[in-house]
């Protein structure tokens, strides 16, 4: 191995745990919550506020929990509960979808990066 | 009409074969996480980078992909794009490392750079065209890992061909 390539991997070897401290912590703080139904307009609500909401997709009622700054599905009428199971949402571009009763739950900062995320 | 091929032409066309063999049967290996792959088609262009120089190894990785794209039927999907912004990134990345006065990279050195190059032009596109969430980042301190090892590992298997002295 010559020196340049002791130098790049020394520089890769520093940059590496740098990356994950920054991109593994400290995620940006979530304020508002959005829900989309369908191809309906998304509903953007705030995250301060705690709240129970039902929301009406093709299968039935999913049901959306808001509590101190936090967001998740309670309940959902498909069947494999991956939108149950994913849990409390926290931060900022948190997502968790209901796919069978199209219905998905993002968490966004205080400026929204995107319009739309597609898949 | 009859089109006149240089030496350099069939040796590039030799060596693209190469190369697209490893990528198509590499393509069959199960991938753990999405865009996790050992990446050994680099192998090639590291040989032919230190053997024949930068023009050769671009005209291998180029025709490669394209190459290697229409025959797993990805061509113009999602994953060439992919595929094609991680080649130019790494060739430019290795323009770069063949510029540099004094001994200059080996084998290990342009497997990496070429590895991680790749990759984070990867991420780049991926975020920039195809999924515009921050989240995707997350992936990329892992993948940036992966990418340093593999990278070794091609640029080992590069300097023992090119010890070998196989005849292009």
């Amino acid at each position: 191995m010559t020196r340049a390539d002791h130098i790049l991997l020394v520089i890769i070897v520093c940059v590496l745990p740098f990356l994950y401290a920054r991109l593994w912590a400290g995620n940006e703080h979530a304020d508002y919550v959005q829900i989309q139904a369908g191809n309906d307009e998304p509903l953007t609500g705030e995250l301060s506020r705690d709240r129970t909401l039902h929301v009406h997709g093709p299968l039935g009622d999913s049901v959306i929990e808001v509590r101190r700054g936090r967001a998740r599905f309670v309940r959902s009428p498909c069947r494999g509960q991956v939108c149950v199971q994913t849990g409390w949402l926290q931060a900022s571009g948190e997502i968790a979808a209901c796919l069978p009763n199209r219905i998905s739950l993002t968490l966004h900062g205080q400026h929204p990066r995107f319009d739309a995320v597609n898949f | 009409m009859q089109i006149q091929t240089t030496h350099e032409d069939h040796r590039i066309a030799w060596l693209t074969a190469l190369a697209i063999s490893i990528h198509i049967l590499e393509s069959a290996i199960p991938s753990p996480l999405p865009g996790f792959k050992p990446g050994l088609a680099n192998v090639i262009t590291i040989a032919v980078l230190i053997q024949f120089g930068w023009r050769s190894a671009a005209w291998v990785s180029f025709l490669r992909v394209v190459c290697g794209s229409l025959l797993l039927g990805t061509f113009l999907s999602p994953t060439f794009i992919l595929s094609l912004g991680g080649a130019v990134f790494s060739m430019t990345a290795l323009w770069f490392a063949t510029r540099l006065p004094g001994d200059g990279f080996s084998a290990i050195g342009y497997g990496m750079l070429a590895a991680l190059a790749h990759m984070t032009g990867q991420f780049t596109l991926a975020w920039l065209l195809f999924i515009p969430n921050i989240a995707v980042w997350r992936l990329f301190p892992i993948l940036l890992t992966a990418a340093l090892l593999f990278g070794i590992v091609s640029g080992i298997i590069a300097r023992a061909m090119c010890n070998e002295e196989i005849s292009c």
